[in-house]
């Protein structure tokens, strides 16, 4: 029928247009450029070789001149690539695997917080519908001592997984770096939530002997995005130190942190929360270029800690009980989408092609000169990234993300099957939605890839990397026996 | 000087998730049990500790446990009652929703010979877990694990499981997989989920009676109070014989009715020994009491060894003998088991699928009988977990007990011969005093494992 034919034509006028435009203004100096090269071409051969000759002895050079205009260029040219920062290449990771022992179907869960909670039927409720709707799957693991009936989070304990996750993940990355443990040159390990004295990072000198003039970082108390966090600072250090390189161990201890209370706010953690672990190596060494996954680009921090609304958001504090437990407000999602426009602000200028910054230029202006309702003009930031990993904090999380980036569902694949299968892993999630996207076979040379993550405190962090080669399937990493079952259709409301 | 310390209480799941919506529904043979009965078995292994460090061989067994629990979802379910029939409530059926399987880990003083010097049903209760069913059964474990380390050497499994789900071969049969698992890494007899085989359904003969004196192993209300007040107060004693292979074979001697006729079985004749004996105990000069047999059918139904579910028919028998010998009580029950044929036995299992909603025809499981059953099917090399390493000792028991008593005739770990027996009796406590002491028994010169 007539009306059906009109509109679709005019939809795919559009998106000539749009494309046509976006072409345009991405090359433009290409574009321009062409068109003076060739008559350039053109007036060179229509001369001649001998009146070149003529044209060049007219301009009287001197020997002095020539020296000195070349010592110039050479000189320019070496300050301008010693000044330049070194580039940062990711050369492999590793993410941990938990034993297949350690996993908790939901209805453990439920059986278990029914038998621990026996007095308080509606936190157990609570727990049964933030499970349902959380988007986890039948396999995510939680460590040894969470299994007990009670639970038992003892320091012991908490050592123990520590040991377990940290160990398994380093071992994996020697394995599949070859690097030995005497070359580390940086170690900085992130664990926000268990922080015993000596340090994580002791620990894992003291297991694997590493040098005594190593340096080594802790971060503690950081939150979610404290994964970032610590690869800015392993770029940070890794332009003051040459040929060198570093390896940053992102993960979360559960077991001192379990929940044992029934205040509600803070047994959320507890539904989501589970074991996990990534082991990365980073380097500066020129010598690495060939066999680096990726390269680092941008590194964009923001913090919203200044405003009290978001430092409260996600508080760890005693409950009336005298329990610990880490509560989080009901604006959470509110002061996540803020951070993540104050982070996107920064970040849009430095990776968005000319085409969309022109535009958002354009209605800046417009907004700000002809008329304040117009619509502010969000960037497309598909146009600038092949892949989105988003820290997989939560369903909600994810859903307002693909909301406001305008996403698809492919888009935001990694980020929901990594939550599925493992969880929220807090710093490492964005190490294992990478591995996702490797092991699907869709990380080619070239593509970008963009890690987002939040934390308390309130922060938003970004990192955008470059694939440096290809990586082809199968590879070995935590998706290695299952990346075939997915992408899986995750429902609702999964029926308990 | 045996001591044990409970070191934790865990749940164990299976390695791979349950597809969910899975359902597993109880057949006419398990509803006929009564819910709070309960199976327990007690598995003894020796080791030697300068090899394996304590803590060791639990962490072994507990991943085969994980391993294994993947090809039996309904161990890992758990009971929810389906929409009722007829009036009253429904029944039983297992929703396979990957819960898991309650696991104890404890440790004891000394090593396991020691323990197995002087052990009584006191003792090898804390070698089992067992927990009554909660108020909510969608939240109670039907299958219990302890594993209890012996810090001079040794372990014991001890496993116990609700009588609705498997009977004692059942339970033998999830031990056997758990063994192949730990031990090879695959199973030889993969479990089957199915319903009991009935007549294709043309031939259905509607209404026929039951063949037999059929009993539930329901009490009725009036007995019921009786039965459970007796096992609380520990009045019985648990004795356990182990008759060896040439014993056994004399004992069947005796039981033959006259020199080229046929011979019985061993488990006729020692059931007939054990029924005889304790009539007498009881007090009957003339005559034998009444006794309940249970009886396996799986190899009489042509089931594959890993059918699980219960699948042991109980009946009642009357004797109207008036003597009190062996020779007439291993008659009685070779008559009864003569009737046991597959069609008879198909025709009964239709009977009790349409006379499911009423059963007022059943007979319960009075406390005036006692309890037999012939528990030789289970094949003590089924339970090896490691190399060479086959059990010491093992023990049975089917509680709540009975007031009358009860026995078991199971087949010997030892590498005796295959005729050989071990008797698990338990009877109130003078009566058990009694029977050691009784010549009849003393004439096939038993070991006595437990009970001194």
């Amino acid at each position: 029928m007539p009306p059906m034919l009109p509109d679709f034509s005019n939809s795919v006028k559009l998106k000539y247009v749009k494309l046509g435009y976006q072409y345009l203004v991405n090359h433009i100096i290409t574009l321009t450029l062409i068109p003076i090269m060739v008559g350039i071409l053109i007036e060179v051969l229509r001369l001649g070789p001998d009146e070149l000759l003529g044209l060049w002895r007219s301009l009287h050079f001197d020997a002095v001149q020539i020296l000195c205009s070349s010592f110039l260029v050479i000189f320019i040219a070496t300050v301008y690539f010693m000044s330049k920062p070194r580039t940062i290449f990711l050369v492999d990771y590793a993410c941990y695997k938990p034993p297949v022992t350690c996993r908790v179907p939901f209805s453990t869960f439920m059986e278990h917080s029914r038998l621990i909670l026996k007095d308080k039927p509606k936190s157990v409720e609570f727990q049964m519908r933030i499970l349902e709707r959380s988007g986890l799957g039948e396999e995510t693991c939680l460590p040894p001592a969470i299994h007990y009936i009670p639970p038992r989070p003892n320091m012991e304990a908490a050592r123990g997984e520590a040991e377990l996750v940290i160990f398994s993940a380093m071992d994996s990355l020697f394995q599949k770096t070859g690097l030995k443990p005497k070359d580390i040159d940086i170690l900085i390990v992130n664990c926000s939530l268990f922080s015993p004295t000596p340090s994580l990072s002791a620990m894992v000198i003291n297991k694997y002997k590493l040098r005594s003039n190593i340096k080594s970082f802790n971060l503690s108390g950081m939150g979610c995005s404290a994964g970032l966090i610590s690869i800015d600072l392993a770029r940070d250090l890794l332009q003051v130190h040459p040929n060198s390189n570093a390896v940053v161990v992102s993960t979360e201890i559960i077991t001192p942190n379990y929940y044992q209370g029934n205040e509600r706010a803070m047994l959320l953690p507890n539904c989501l929360f589970r074991m996990g672990g990534a082991a990365i190596l980073l380097s500066n060494r020129q010598s690495d270029r060939r066999r680096a996954k990726y390269r680092l680009v941008h590194m964009v921090r923001t913090h919203k800690g200044a405003d009290d609304k978001a430092y409260r958001c996600v508080f760890e504090e005693e409950d009336k009980e005298g329990k610990v437990g880490i509560n989080l407000s009901k604006d959470l999602m509110a002061i996540a989408g803020e951070a993540l426009k104050s982070n996107i602000t920064t970040i849009g200028p430095l990776v968005l092609p000319a085409s969309e910054q022109l535009l958002f230029l354009l209605t800046l202006i417009g907004r700000k000169i002809f008329n304040p309702k117009w619509k502010p003009y969000i960037p497309d930031f598909k146009q600038a990234f092949e892949h989105f990993c988003i820290h997989a904090g939560g369903r909600a999380v994810i859903d307002e993300l693909q909301k406001n980036l305008q996403l698809s569902a492919e888009h935001v694949e990694a980020s929901r099957m990594t939550l599925h299968r493992f969880g929220n892993t807090s710093s490492s999630s964005l190490w294992y939605e990478m591995s996702y996207i490797e092991s699907k076979g869709r990380m080619k040379k070239g593509d970008r890839v963009w890690q987002i993550a939040f934390g308390s405190g309130f922060k938003c962090n970004s990192a955008v990397w470059k694939c440096n080669r290809s990586i082809k399937t199968p590879i070995d990493g935590p998706w290695a026996d299952c990346i075939d079952r997915y992408p899986v259709h995750i429902p609702e409301v999964v029926k308990l | 000087m045996a001591e044990v310390n409970y070191i934790c209480k865990r749940t164990v799941v299976s390695t791979k998730p349950v597809q969910p919506g899975k359902s597993h529904p109880l057949s006419v043979l398990d509803r006929l049990v009564e819910p709070s009965r309960h199976v327990m078995v007690v598995y003894y292994y020796r080791t030697d500790r300068s090899r394996e460090r304590l803590g060791e061989v639990t962490q072994k067994l507990r991943e085969g446990l994980a391993e294994v629990l993947t090809y039996f979802p309904p161990v890992t379910g758990r009971l929810v009652r389906t929409e009722s029939r007829g009036s009253g409530e429904g029944g039983w059926s297992v929703k396979c929703n990957d819960a898991g399987v309650r696991m104890v880990e404890a440790r004891a003083k000394g090593s396991v010979e020691d323990w197995l010097r002087n052990v009584d049903w006191e003792k090898e209760k804390r070698l089992i877990h067992w927990e009554e069913m909660y108020h909510k059964p969608y939240f109670w474990s039907t299958f219990y694990v302890q594993l209890t380390e012996f810090e001079g050497g040794g372990y014991a499994i001890g496993l116990s499981c609700s009588h609705l789900l498997s009977d004692p071969i059942c339970a033998t049969v999830l031990i056997k997989a758990w063994a192949d698992v730990t031990l090879r890494g695959k199973m030889t007899s993969p479990p089957l989920f199915h319903q009991l085989p009935a007549h294709r359904p043309g031939s259905r003969t509607p209404n026929k009676d039951p063949f037999i004196n059929l009993c539930s192993q329901r009490p009725t209300s009036t007995n019921q109070s009786a039965t459970s007040s007796a096992s609380v107060h520990g009045k019985h004693k648990t004795i356990s014989l182990s008759f060896s292979d040439q014993m056994v074979r004399s004992c069947v001697a005796s039981a033959q009715a006259h020199a080229g006729g046929p011979s019985p079985s061993p488990f006729e004749a020692l059931a007939g020994l054990i029924w005889a004996v304790v009539s007498k105990i009881k007090g009957r000069r003339d005559g034998l009491v009444g006794l309940t047999m249970g009886l396996d059918i799986r190899k009489l139904l042509g089931l594959d060894d890993g059918f699980f579910g219960n699948c042991m028919v109980y009946s009642q028998i009357q004797p109207n003998s008036e003597e009190n010998c062996l020779l007439a009580a291993a008659m009685a029950i070779r008559e009864e088991k003569a009737k046991f044929e597959k069609e008879k036995v198909m025709d009964l299992i239709e009977w009790l699928e349409d006379n499911d909603g009423s059963k007022p025809t059943q007979q319960t499981l009075a406390c005036s009988d006692l309890l037999c059953l012939n528990l030789e099917s289970i094949d003590p090399r089924w339970a090896i977990f490691e190399d060479g390493s086959s059990p010491i000792q093992t023990s049975l028991y089917i509680e709540p007990t009975c007031d009358r008593g009860q026995f078991l005739v199971l087949p010997s770990p030892s590498e005796d011969g295959p005729l050989s027996r071990t008797v698990m009796i338990k009877l109130p406590r003078d009566e058990a005093d009694k029977l050691l002491e009784d010549d009849l028994i003393l004439q096939f010169a038993p070991t006595v494992l437990m009970g001194v």
